[in-house]
């Protein structure tokens, strides 16, 4: 991936290493194809493989669940893409808009235009199951599940080695000691006492290790997308709605009376106003949650596709010029990604932040026991 | 739109795996970690916020006890100072009661040496009564032994008065 092509060590030595990077990704593009464009969309979207351009791209194991000609379920399981066309039989088909080749175009089951052809590894193209069935759930081990799990897997190992520390009667009974314990204590202590307790007040305690794990998982892998080769979980979709989903399913459970009270039968309007209202306050429910999602999935997704963008300005400068603006507009480019890429540092903090803030603050509203004499001022819908 | 379907493509296997392995980070990490860790925390502020009282509550002892102290101290001196104005007011009484009492005592001793001169002056004057008395007596004798004339007893009585005032 271009745009992890270094660390931040030290602002210099990173715009150093992010040069030599862009040459090497050059000199591979170049390789790979003359005319070839770099797809900022393609860099950022999930996949069934770990790019390692130019070194290599690593194929991940595929899971499907299949619904078989007859009607049968079952579930088939390979280790790489290739595995399953070679030895599963699986039928391979491209889509025709990818990488050009749009005149062996064909249509697909799915009515797309998918060609049959091999344009690129069979990582990148549809698997249908043999025998004339049709895969039902594809459970695939894809990219950003593995740094999903990366990520999951580096917060369960900090935090219980940190808690380890704790029990041990560091922090409990001293100070806390060590780099690793003062900065996620911090951290926590922000979650807690800057997010949680303003927001949700007595019942703090109960939800905090939700927005504890939520904070955590979603600032870790917003900071593994910035890692070289790593993916970003969270600028997938489906991973926000995914934790959208936890917020809004605890922010129900925990509902008081009050709360469904403001939704169903708001106080403080009068009757006539109500029919209007109670809708606004039903979609309310499902905006918030859906807000979330979007919101974590497009901030992490912008600065990627920025990221991309401004680099993939040196290849088209190449193409359209030639190499020497090529190589012209590469200091440009790379020092105005080297910006970006700061603030996604920046922004990797802030999403975290504001997801969990607008979950504790979701969460407060509906568990809150509400002074019944301000009925009119509180409404969930703020 | 391509791109718009490879971002926004909807994939129910993720959302499976994430939502399950979430999950169970989420209860995992609630038991293992963040009990441990925001009870060590609230154990933490809980003992800080009792040591901060507790220092203060020992400072407003000791403050007390400066204050009983500083007291006890004045009132000491204060003492010191009265039981030494007493003495000095004793001394200074008995000092005089003495010089009184001397005073007294010479006074009466005088009195007593006056009284007795008075009274020795006094016997000298009687015993020389009863001495001229003896006398007067003695030369009435003698005047009738000698039976004498009229004039004779007058010259001898004469006489005698003369010898006795000539004494």
């Amino acid at each position: 991936m271009i745009r992890k092509s270094f660390f931040l060590s030290a602002l210099l030595l990173a715009l150093v290493a992010m040069t030599a990077w862009q040459s090497a990704k050059a000199s591979g593009v170049a390789a790979a194809g003359e005319e070839e464009e770099l797809d900022p969309i393609h860099h950022s979207v999930d996949g069934n493989y770990l790019d390692f351009s130019p070194i290599g791209k690593v194929e991940l194991p595929r899971i499907f669940i299949i619904s078989s000609a007859e009607g049968g379920l079952s579930v088939d399981f390979f280790l790489t893409s290739t595995a399953a066309v070679e030895r599963g039989g699986y039928k391979a088909s491209w889509d025709a808009t990818h990488e050009g080749g749009e005149d062996a175009a064909a249509h697909g089951d799915d009515g797309a235009e998918t060609i049959a052809e091999p344009l690129g590894g069979y990582y990148e193209a549809h698997l249908a199951p043999p025998g004339g069935g049709h895969v039902l759930v594809d459970m695939s081990i894809t990219r950003h599940l593995l740094f999903a799990w990366i990520g999951m897997l580096i917060v369960w190992l900090l935090f219980t080695r940190v808690a380890k520390m704790y029990k041990a009667g560091i922090g409990r009974e001293t100070a806390p000691r060590g780099l690793l314990q003062n900065m996620l204590e911090t951290l926590i202590l922000v979650v807690r006492d800057d997010i949680a307790r303003p927001a949700i007040g007595a019942k703090t305690d109960r939800y905090l290790p939700f927005l504890l794990t939520a904070f955590f998982f979603i600032l870790t892998c917003n900071l593994l997308g910035l890692v070289p080769f790593g993916a970003t979980a969270t600028s997938n979709l489906m991973v926000t709605a995914v934790l959208a989903t936890f917020t809004f399913v605890i922010t129900q459970v925990g509902g008081t009376k009050d709360y469904w009270m403001h939704i169903l039968w708001p106080p403080g309007v009068p009757t006539f106003v109500k029919p209007i209202l109670i809708p606004v306050e039903i979609l309310g429910i499902f905006t918030k949650p859906f807000a979330l999602a979007i919101r974590l999935f497009a901030n992490m997704t912008a600065g990627h596709l920025v990221i991309l963008s401004l680099i993939g300005l040196i290849f088209s400068f190449t193409n359209l010029f030639g190499s020497g603006a090529g190589y012209g507009v590469a200091p440009v480019s790379v020092a105005f990604a080297l910006f970006i890429y700061l603030l996604e540092l920046l922004v990797s903090f802030i999403q975290a932040y504001v997801f969990t803030m607008l979950s504790a603050l979701f969460i407060g509203m509906a568990v809150e026991e509400h002074d019944h004499g301000h009925h009119a001022e509180l409404s969930p819908t703020h | 739109m391509v791109l718009a379907a490879n971002l926004l493509a909807p994939n129910a296997g993720l959302i499976f795996w994430i939502a399950i392995t979430f999950g169970i980070l989420l209860i995992l990490l609630r038991r293992f970690a963040w009990g441990p860790i925001t009870s060590a925390l609230t154990d933490r502020e809980s003992s800080i916020q009792d040591s901060l009282d507790e220092a203060k509550n020992a400072l407003a002892e000791a403050k007390a006890v400066q204050a009983d102290n500083t007291r006890a101290r004045r009132e000491a001196e204060a003492d010191a100072q009265r039981i030494m104005r007493e003495a000095r007011d004793a001394a200074e009484k008995l000092r005089s009661e003495e010089v009184e009492n001397t005073r007294a005592q010479l006074r009466q001793l005088q009195e007593q040496a006056q009284a007795d001169i008075e009274r020795e002056k006094q016997n000298a004057l009687n015993m020389l009564r009863e001495e001229v008395a003896h006398l007067a007596v003695d030369a009435a004798g003698k005047i009738l032994r000698d039976t004498l004339d009229a004039e004779r007893q007058k010259k001898i009585v004469g006489d005698m008065l003369g010898d006795l005032s000539r004494n």
